[in-house]
């Protein structure tokens, strides 16, 4: 009976839910980590070694299909240059999720993190996914940052860690997917777990009283 | 937590490049509302449906007997029964409803009614609910509005004060020109008229269309100088859909107006000095240039050849009817092609016409971008009702030109050029139903301004320049002058274009921005303010540089640039621009600087004495 209902509901699901839209996301980090070189790998399959840095902000449009619906990425690249600071924060609260990166092969830019991390908390919205890269994993001989540390610092910040390298195409399409699982994740858990009173408050009046223990299954 | 955001602290140049990200992304948040209206309507018609049922339904109960209430479901008002069939609460209304108006959650076996499933959908589809969230910490922000609508609107505030003309310049125009009634003259007739040779100055310059595609997002930034890795990054970080740029020089004659004004150092031979060259494309993306490398000369129009192989030149009449259509569902870009009619014969003698239509979205010139109607027989009004079709991304058609061509196909598959056709795609409202229907387009001689070709002729300026000194330093030292010259002005009058590449309409709403680079990179910016509705806009408008010495100047640039002010939120567009100055940069090269030098060095020498000229608009 269970799997009559549920082959059911699947065709009212699938016929449902195949539409499309669009998140937003945000590259930062320090300048020369390599966001744009990563943006570039991602949108254009393309990389350079010459380094341009960024003008304030910029950004390409990609689609994707992830669990069957269309998600057009709307991906953000910010300038690591402080000078362009009060442009890039600007964008921050738009964002749904963020790439924060830093350079393995840099010190300095690791360093950076707490600090990247930081302005996320203050300028984005509370729920906002993080995802750690430490890019030009690549540059193997030229590490100064273990990957054990990147990972303890996402641990403890609380959020996903890659190691990527925009050069050699690693873990590249795997950031921007994982990212866009986790924010979905995020809607889900926004939409489902939402205060029924708000959200039933235009459907008509509230039966308060027949809040009953959900009925996972159907009782006809 | 609602900081203004401001682009002036920024250098213009790179306020320029910012802005053309902002107007990319208006585009694509235009696409975006595109999109969310009917979800809206959608849902709108749903709920208004489902609460007029729901209304009907409590209507028809006396006082709010929830026992009643739970005998049917609320959505279907089925009825529910004691044992089976008795529905469930749904957790995101928490009502009653019956089996059949359940859906699951994918992935999950949590269900919602069907009414709360619609809309957890508008929420995802609308990006509702990352607003919901986002309002709690940020209870003011407005819901759709985005960082980059917020900086537009900083900028525009500013920009409306620095469209103004400059404040009058301590040399008015009066002062500046001896006779200026007779320079006007020159100006405006002689410096015009096609027949009279003028003094073409043609630097092929780095600037081209900044309306960029999504693709190109750094292309521009090599008009920045803020490191010495920029230049080497410039040329490999183009896209596909990035266009070469090309050096070329061009024919070279002395004006009339030199002569007229007796210039005792001039130098230039008289005559005309025909050189022309062109530097191999910086960039050369296989698929742009699959019909190999064009050169043409921008003198003679009908010389120009843009194809592979050779074609000839009927001259140029009637017109085309199409219609062109865009669908943000499927990215598909329709052009229908409807008639031609008072076309001109392919083979005059012969009295024979046998025309198809082609279209290219410029700057994709390449084959794939080729698209054919079938040939009409013996006719110089063909029907051809035929829709040629590309897929095109929503962001790309801002950096698009639709080209529609007709050709007659001659014996042994020769081919003649009847005339074409350009719309600008970037100021094309394909939202708008009347932009959708059919048009007759005249047809034009064929124009060297594509973005691929070589040589572009985007128009003509006519200008005239002049170098104030305070005092008369004939014999002066070039040590000393400057010390007494510190306060020099360079005075510049933008009389006028023509020829410019106009919108579909035939106007544009033009102006003009002048940027003076002097040694040290310090660059002096002035706007002339925007004519509208005009194809050959008379600015009559006078820069004015101050505080800048002669032995400055010898090694400063001038660059000039003629702008189409945006329309619908889109991108201004850069219709052309020109470089006078000492120094050819290095993306001129050696081909370009010298000429440009010469003209320079005219107005360097002859302080107080206004030198007219016409520059060709790359
Ligand atoms: N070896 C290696 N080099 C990389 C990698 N990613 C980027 N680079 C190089 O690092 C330099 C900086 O890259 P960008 O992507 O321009 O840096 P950015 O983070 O965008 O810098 P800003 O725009 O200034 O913030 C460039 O020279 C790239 O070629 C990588 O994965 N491996
Ligand atoms: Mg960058
Ligand atoms: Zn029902
Ligand atoms: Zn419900």
């Amino acid at each position: 009976m269970a799997s009559a209902t549920d082959s059911r509901y699947g065709q009212k699901e699938s016929s449902d839910q195949n539409f499309d839209y669009m998140f937003k996301i945000l590259i930062i980090g320090n300048s020369s980590v390599g966001k744009t070189s990563f943006l570039f790998r991602y949108a254009d399959d393309s990389f350079t070694p010459a380094f341009v840095s960024t003008v304030g902000i910029d950004f390409k449009v990609k689609t994707i299909y992830r669990n069957d619906k269309r998600i057009k990425l709307q991906i953000w690249d910010t300038a690591g240059q402080e000078r362009y600071r009060t442009i890039t924060t600007a964008y921050y609260r738009g964002a749904m999720g963020f790439i924060l990166m830093y350079d393995i092969t840099n010190e300095e830019s690791f360093n950076a993190v707490q600090d990247w991390s930081t302005q996320i908390k203050t300028y984005s919205w509370d729920n906002a996914q993080v995802l750690l890269v430490g890019n030009k994993c690549d540059m193997e001989d030229e590490r100064v940052v273990s990957s054990e540390r990147g990972r303890q610092l996402a641990d403890h910040l609380g959020f996903e860690f890659f190691e990527a390298s925009a050069k050699d195409n690693i873990n590249v399409k795997q950031t921007f997917e994982r990212l866009v699982d986790v924010i979905c994740e995020k809607m889900s858990e926004s939409l489902d777990t939402a205060d029924p009173a708000v959200t039933g408050a235009k459907q008509g009046p509230q039966l308060t009283d027949q809040q009953a223990p959900p009925h996972q299954d159907c009782a006809c | 937590m609602a900081h203004e955001v401001h682009l002036d602290s920024l250098k213009v140049v790179e306020q320029d490049v910012i802005l053309q990200v902002l107007y990319r992304d208006q585009a694509v948040q235009r696409i975006e509302e595109e999109r969310i209206r009917p979800v809206f309507f959608d849902s709108l018609d749903c709920r208004r449906l489902k609460t007029q049922l729901q209304h009907l339904r409590w209507r028809g109960v006396k006082g709010p007997s929830t026992e009643y209430k739970d005998k049917c479901c609320a959505r279907c008002q089925r009825v529910l029964g004691l044992l089976l069939n008795r529905g469930a609460v749904c957790r995101g209304c928490s009502h009653r409803v019956c089996s059949e108006c359940r859906v699951r959650l994918r992935g999950t076996r949590v269900w919602r009614c069907t009414v709360c499933f619609e809309d957890r959908n508008v929420k995802i589809k609308t990006g509702e609910w990352f607003f919901e969230e986002r309002a709690k910490k940020f209870p003011t922000e407005g819901k759709r509005e985005t960082a980059g609508a917020k900086l537009l609107q900083s900028y525009q505030k500013l920009s409306t004060i620095s469209v103004v003309p400059p404040t009058p310049p301590p040399f008015s125009e009066s002062q500046c020109s001896r006779s200026p009634g007779k320079l006007q003259e020159l100006g405006q007739f002689k410096g015009f008229n096609k027949s009279v040779e003028n003094l073409f100055l043609s630097v092929a310059t780095h600037m081209k269309k900044l309306s960029k595609s999504q693709n190109d997002m750094t292309s521009e930034k090599h008009l920045l100088a803020t490191g010495p890795r920029q230049s080497t990054g410039q040329t490999e970080r183009r896209s596909q859909s990035d266009t070469a740029v090309n050096v070329t020089t061009r024919k070279v004659s002395i004006p009339d107006i030199v002569k007229f004004l007796r210039q005792e150092d001039a130098k230039p031979s008289p005559g005309s000095v025909s050189k022309q060259e062109a530097l191999p494309p910086i960039s050369t993306p296989p698929a742009l240039f699959s019909g190999g490398l064009r050169h043409g000369s921008i003198i003679s129009i009908n010389s120009t050849c843009t194809e592979m192989g050779n074609f000839d030149n009927a001259n140029v009449t009637g017109e085309i009817e199409f219609a062109i259509r865009y669908c943000f569902k499927t990215h598909c870009l329709e052009i229908l092609i409807k008639t031609c009619k008072n076309l001109a014969y392919g083979e005059e003698k012969k009295k024979k016409c046998n025309p198809y239509v082609k279209t290219y979205l410029l700057p994709d010139k390449s084959s794939q971008g080729k698209r054919k109607t079938g040939v009409q027989k013996n006719t110089l009004d063909p029907t051809f009702q035929e829709t040629l079709k590309y897929q095109v991304d929503p962001a790309q058609l801002v950096s698009r030109q639709l080209l529609v061509s007709v050709w007659h196909l001659g014996t042994l598959t020769r081919r003649v050029f009847l005339g074409e056709v350009i719309v600008p795609l970037a100021t094309w409202d394909f939202e708008d139903s009347a932009t959708q229907s059919f048009c007759w387009y005249p047809l034009r001689a064929k124009a060297e301004k594509y973005e691929d070709s070589v040589p572009q002729n985007n128009g003509e300026l006519a200008v005239r320049a002049k170098l104030v000194l305070p005092t008369e330093p004939r014999k002066l030292q070039e040590a000393q002058e400057d010390q007494l010259s510190l306060n020099g002005q360079l005075c510049l009058v933008v009389l006028g274009a023509k020829n410019l590449p106009v919108r579909s309409d035939g106007t544009l709403n033009s102006f003009v921005k002048g940027c003076l680079t002097l040694p040290d990179q310090q660059k002096l910016r002035l706007k002339s303010p925007v004519l509208k509705k005009q194809a050959c806009p008379q600015w009559k408008h006078s820069f004015v540089f101050n505080g800048v010495s002669r032995s400055q100047l010898r090694q400063a640039s001038l660059e000039l640039t003629v702008w189409d002010q945006a329309v619908f939120g889109m991108n201004d567009r850069l219709l052309g621009g020109a470089r006078l100055g000492s120094k050819g940069d290095a993306v001129v090269g050696a081909g370009g600087g010298s000429q440009s030098k010469l003209q320079w060095q005219k107005v360097l020498s002859n302080p107080n004495l206004w030198t007219d000229m016409t520059l060709i608009l790359h």
